[in-house]
């Protein structure tokens, strides 16, 4: 690979004036107006949308917050019955959790890490899109819940069998599963192109070590959603069928246990809290040397600590199960590796404190918000480490105590810093300054009114009150703490209601802010204020971790496009695809434009959605079948397209197009989603040993009713199709295309074949799946391989189309690495399950 | 040996915890409800008390030390050093702040707890100890003795317990997860459908304790308590005899007032609740002895003349959601009797 130095270029005649290059740009890039800009892909609209939904569902998840407190101000209070305060619990929680501060997280990094490594957008425009779409209609969905009075009221962790269609037999529960599952789809799109983005489309010469802290702490959380989302996904399924259909997972009599849900939710929820607190710490390491005015120390620490968090997160989840009679070596180990987490945690906290000590800091408004976040946090993570200590938590467990300190880690680790994030970045998203008076007022409110709610409700935890409960009586010492924790609440409200009125207020009369306010050392500040959808006239080549502090002419520079890739005539939408590690660069990655089917389909989820809820199964049935057309047309637009790049051709000197490379970034996109994938499947198989060997009454015939010799059959088809795609891929690696049509229709007639005989031995198999558990199990293991079986056939199938098009061939050889990389991930799952579901059972036996 | 440690450890929860408890402005006062953490009853509980005080006295001499220290370099003068020496001072402060600190923390916090927890732990004693099972209904609690003389004793939303001896809490859930906790004698846990867990507490005087279902299980979670009463050895086990199945039989069998209330009885009720030697119902409470139980409704109003007949006639309102019909349907007066006849089982 050479090394491209496009210092020089453009070069004499070619170059065009500022304004000339802004406005190419802005053809290409623009936002179209009116009903179209339902179909804008461009991550800085889409991250404000993100961000202003997230508000907005803030407030109704705040509003629900105001409801519990004036409810629990006094004993004996009969404000909302005890049914309507169950709802308003558990939709606090879980709007909260799910729909404010995962998605305006998500939000502020769709917005700022393009910028902050200098590409031009998000590497997958379209899925930003899908995930927005998802987002919000999801979103709607379980919101209307509350409006019809019909909202989920079994706790946000949804426990079974309180949630089972027994004991919750409304429409509440099924909100909750496919609502969050829906919004779930957002969260898994935002993750992986994130993580592919700060991989491969970091500007030239960024090398990891240079890239600034706020991308690798966004890349933990990417790769967290990633993994550990799908636990959660894959419960809410299984909860959903045994609601619908009466598939006996987790119900007892069935061969199920109700322990399977707390462990593949907790499996979820536990690395949740972080993937909520990376951002936010991103936050604060963005911030701090910024307003200390020197590089932060400890760099590598911090990273150290990043990496250390996202892999002891997935180790603590039993932490929430303590009272559960887990096995006392179990706890144990639990309990070490949760505590054990404070040490990352610790080490960053340290890092800050040196970076202030060594520096000159200022006590700017978003350092007001970081202190109150350094203090609050601090205290939710000392309490965190005592309620690692399982005796004590057997005691505070599912008390008020317990809200307290998750309100101090989840306010103080992600809230404060958000908003000083925020009140960082307002200049950036408006050109304008916000009030210091209103933000000073705000801050002061929130924080203290944050701490006279929460602090003392340690101590009404600790007189014995337990969470969730809708009233209390006279005489238990409560009252005078409960009556100061609802007042203080109130003034929390105010001074946050405060602060949104100066965001509000700042895009009218804030003062117009002068270009890099604060003095800030990386790329997003290079941007015009507000910034315009390109971002960058030109791409910068990187060589320090603070390009705006060594040198501070660069911004002019980039905006007269003396850098590279400030070229627009071809129509493409281009930024560089670079080398993950060093930041060199391999190709021109083009972006697709703006497209009306991520909505589509979104859409057509979103009725998928909703006939579930109303149990009209058939149109569910279309409304799947249409979804997967609107994808599968989506991807139609790819390669060598018309509307992608139908011709190849680049200036002199630069890479080739990634559609015309076996390297372009679809190949990592569709690595990081086999890795969701993956989790998923794991999690699968820890659902199936764990019945096999912990479910209180699991029930097993003597022999496996799979038919051995079908599922060998199958996989042999599978196996057949992976060999001669291999091939094929090779050929096109050494620039061969020939049979590739024929190729490619064949594996997929193998495919279909593989898909037919699982089929096969899943209807010969004659399940009762509504009588036990175990063939319950098998039959979402069977559909699993028969979807993966089935979409493999028609990617396959429609890359022998490709061919005959022409959109693939020797000239574009991306695809088929990227459709190989699927047909490999289903030969390894299958043959897995093949083991786990049809050997292993006839070599141990029931 | 053991009392001696017993008291050290009290006069070092009283002596830490006054000046701590004022020092957040809180007062103590609040300690008196009959569910505080705070005011253990039980060895387990107040160990738990004790590493609480030390946990939070520790806690808060760090939270204030990094405050101060955050807070300081604001106003602190700049000082002009090298590179290097920036490099020395910035690990002292990593490595001792990041990794010091939280290492040698847990490990005295592991060191303290992990025996602390054993101790809740059934683990085979000598002796085996007397073992009481519980079982959570939505929202009522079922209570049964296996262990006593003459046959398995079952009552309903009440629980006596021997003081002064460890009593195993084997606990089950009959419908959804529900939660068995005593805060003044220790830990909870949950009560699992399908499972068994087990829980040793023991209550060092006698005296009545207030308990909770801690797990969320439904609307009326909140109306879910139980009065745990500890007595003295031979006190429980006259209890427990005069609550075996012959005995309480003779109760109704004797009664010759209250014939018309047990033949509503028998129509409205049976089905679903146990009176010994009248009907085997076990959809609700067992009602054998209900006139002698401290509270009614799971604990949500105490047991008085006329409470029963409230209970009937209001309990909706008063326990929105419970599993039992409206009596609507019911004669005021046949209420009324069968509250009076039910107050009568007191044996």
């Amino acid at each position: 690979m050479t090394t491209i130095n496009r210092e020089a270029t453009p070069e004499g005649d070619n170059i065009k004036g500022p304004n000339q290059l802004h406005n190419d740009l802005h053809d290409i890039w623009g936002n179209p107006r009116g009903l179209k800009a339902l179909t804008i892909v461009n991550h800085t609209t889409l991250g404000l949308r993100f961000m202003v939904t997230g508000m907005v569902f803030f407030l109704i998840g705040g509003l629900l917050a105001m409801l519990v407190r004036t409810q629990l101000a006094l004993p004996d209070q009969d404000f909302m019955s005890p049914d309507i305060y169950s709802q308003v619990t558990t939709m606090h929680g879980t709007v909260m959790m799910f729909l404010f501060a995962i998605p305006m997280l998500e939000g502020l990094a769709i917005y700022m890490i393009p910028k902050m490594i200098g590409a031009r957008d998000l590497v997958c425009p379209r899925l930003t899109s899908l995930g927005y779409w998802c987002y919000l209609f999801g979103g709607i969905i379980l919101s209307f819940s509350l409006v019809l009075e019909m909202a989920p009221d079994s706790g946000w962790f949804m426990y079974t069998p309180l949630s089972s269609s027994e004991y919750s037999p409304g429409l509440g529960s099924d909100f909750w599963l496919l609502g969050i599952t829906f919004v779930e789809i957002s969260a898994l799109s935002a993750g992986v192109e994130l993580v592919v983005s700060i991989l491969r489309t970091r500007t030239q010469g960024m090398a990891l070590h240079k890239m600034p802290l706020f991308a690798w702490y966004i890349l933990a959380m990417a790769l967290m959603i990633v993994v550990g989302f799908p636990p959660l996904i894959l419960g809410s399924i299984l909860l959903e069928l045994e609601r619908a259909v009466g598939m006996p997972f987790f119900e007892v009599a069935g061969g199920g246990d109700p322990i399977l849900w707390q462990h593949l939710f907790w499996l979820f929820g536990h690395p949740e809290v972080y993937i909520i607190f990376l951002p936010a710490a991103g936050i604060v390491s963005t911030l701090i040397p910024v307003f200390a005015g020197r590089p932060i120390v400890g760099y590598g620490w911090v990273v150290f600590a990043i990496t250390v968090t996202g892999f002891i997160s997935f180790g603590l989840w039993v932490h929430h199960m303590f009272t559960v009679g887990i096995p006392q070596l179990a706890q144990a180990f639990f309990s070490a590796a949760s505590m054990l987490v404070a040490v990352p945690t610790a080490i960053q906290v340290f890092v800050w404190l040196a970076t202030l000590w060594l520096g000159k800091p200022k006590m700017k408004l978003p350092m007001l918000w970081i202190v109150g976040f350094l203090i609050i946090f601090v205290c939710g993570g000392l309490t965190g480490v005592m309620l690692a200590l399982v005796p004590f938590n057997w005691q505070v467990h599912d008390t008020h105590f317990v809200v307290a300190h998750m309100h101090y880690v989840l306010v103080g680790g992600m809230f404060f810093p958000l908003i000083a994030g925020l009140y960082y970045w307002l200049p950036l998203f408006s050109g304008r300054m916000p009030s210091e008076t209103l933000g000073k007022w705000g801050f002061w409110l929130t924080f203290s009114g944050f701490n006279g709610t929460f602090l003392i409700m340690h101590w009404t935890g600790l007189l014995g009150m337990p969470r969730r409960v809708y009233s209390y009586e006279t005489g238990m010492g409560w009252d005078i703490f409960n009556l100061l924790s609802s007042m203080s609440s109130f003034i929390m409200s105010a001074g946050i209601a405060m602060v949104l009125l100066d965001f509000a207020l700042h895009f009218r009369f804030g003062k117009p802010a002068k270009h890099n306010p604060w003095n800030a050392d990386t790329l997003e500040w290079a941007n015009s204020m507000p910034p315009s959808a390109y971002n960058f006239v030109s791409l910068p080549k990187i060589e320090t971790r603070h390009p705006l502090w060594d040198d501070p002419d660069l911004p002019r520079t980039m905006a007269e496009g003396q850098h590279s890739l400030a070229v627009a005539t071809h129509g493409r939408r281009e930024m560089w695809g670079t080398d993950p590690l060093t930041g060199k660069v391999r190709e021109i990655i083009h972006l697709p434009g703006n497209s009306w089917w991520p909505l589509f389909a979104a859409m057509a989820l979103a009725v998928v959605c909703v006939s579930l809820l109303t149990r009209l199964y058939p149109l569910a049935g279309i409304a799947v079948v249409v979804a997967g057309l609107f994808l599968l047309r989506w991807s139609w637009e790819n390669g060598a397209h018309p509307k992608a790049a139908p011709d190849a051709e680049v200036a002199p000197g630069d890479p080739p197009l990634h559609s015309r490379t076996m390297d372009g970034p679809g190949l990592w996109a569709m690595s990081i989603t086999l890795l969701a994938n993956g989790s998923f499947f794991l999690s699968y198989l820890f659902g199936w040993f764990y019945l096999w060997t912990v479910s209180p009454e699991w029930r097993m015939p003597e022999t496996s009713p799979l038919s051995l010799v079908g599922l060998i059959l199958a996989g042999v088809a599978l196996t057949a199709g992976v060999v001669i795609l291999e091939k094929l891929v090779r050929g096109l690696r050494q620039g061969k295309d020939a049979g590739l049509a024929v190729g490619m229709y064949s594996i997929s007639a193998l495919g279909f074949v593989q898909v037919a005989v699982t089929l096969w031995v899943l209807l010969s198999a004659d399940l009762a799946v509504t009588e036990t558990s175990h063939d319950a199990i098998i039959m979402v293991g069977l559909a699993y391989a028969l979807l993966h079986g089935g979409l493999g056939a028609v990617l396959t199938l429609l890359q022998g189309l490709r061919v005959g098009y022409g959109y693939v061939g020797a000239h574009a050889p991306f695809e088929p690495a990227v459709v190989a990389q699927w047909w490999r991930y289903n030969l390894v799952t299958f043959w897995i399950l093949v083991g786990a579901l049809a050997v292993l059972p006839r070599v141990i036996g029931s | 040996m053991r009392l001696i440690i017993q008291r050290l450890t009290q006069q070092r929860v009283n002596s830490l915890g006054t000046p701590l408890a004022l020092s957040v402005g809180l007062l103590l006062a609040g300690c008196a409800g009959d569910k505080s953490i705070l005011d253990p009853a039980g060895q387990a509980a107040r160990d738990v008390v004790m590493i609480w005080w030390v946990m939070l006295g520790f806690g808060t001499v760090v939270l204030v030390l990094v405050t101060a220290f955050w807070l300081y370099t604001f106003k602190r003068k700049e000082v002009i050093r090298t590179p290097a020496e920036e490099r020395t001072i910035a690990r002292r402060w990593i490595i001792g702040g990041g990794i010091v600190l939280p290492v040698a923390s847990i490990t005295a916090l592991l060191a303290f707890g992990v025996p602390t927890g054993q101790r809740l732990l059934p683990l085979p004693l000598a002796e085996p100890p007397e073992v009481i099972e519980v079982i959570g209904h939505q929202w009522w609690w079922e209570v049964r003795y296996p262990g006593a003389e003459g046959g398995e004793v079952v009552t309903s939303n009440q629980l006596i317990m021997p003081a002064g001896e460890p009593i195993d809490f084997h606990v089950t859930g009959a419908d959804v997860i529900h939660a068995f906790w005593v805060p003044r004698l220790g830990g909870k846990i949950d009560m699992i459908p399908g499972r068994v867990n087990k829980i040793r507490l023991e209550a060092d005087e006698p005296a009545v304790f207030g308990a909770q279902c801690a797990e969320f299980c439904g609307a009326q979670h909140a109306q879910m308590q139980l009065y745990v009463e500890a007595v003295e050895r031979d006190e429980y086990d006259a209890w427990l005899a005069a609550r075996q199945t012959e005995a309480l039989s003779s109760l109704a069998a004797n009664d010759q007032q209250h014939e018309t209330a047990r033949e509503a009885f028998m129509t409205h009720c049976a089905s679903c609740h146990r009176v010994a030697g009248l009907s085997s119902g076990e959809e609700g409470p067992d009602l054998s002895d209900l006139g002698s139980r401290t509270s009614l409704g799971a604990g949500i109003m105490a047991m008085e003349e006329g409470a029963v007949t409230h209970w009937l006639k209001h309990h909706q309102r008063l326990k929105p959601g419970n599993k039992m019909p409206p009596h609507d349907d019911i004669e005021t007066a046949t209420l009324e009797s069968l509250g009076a006849w039910l107050e009568t089982l007191t044996p």
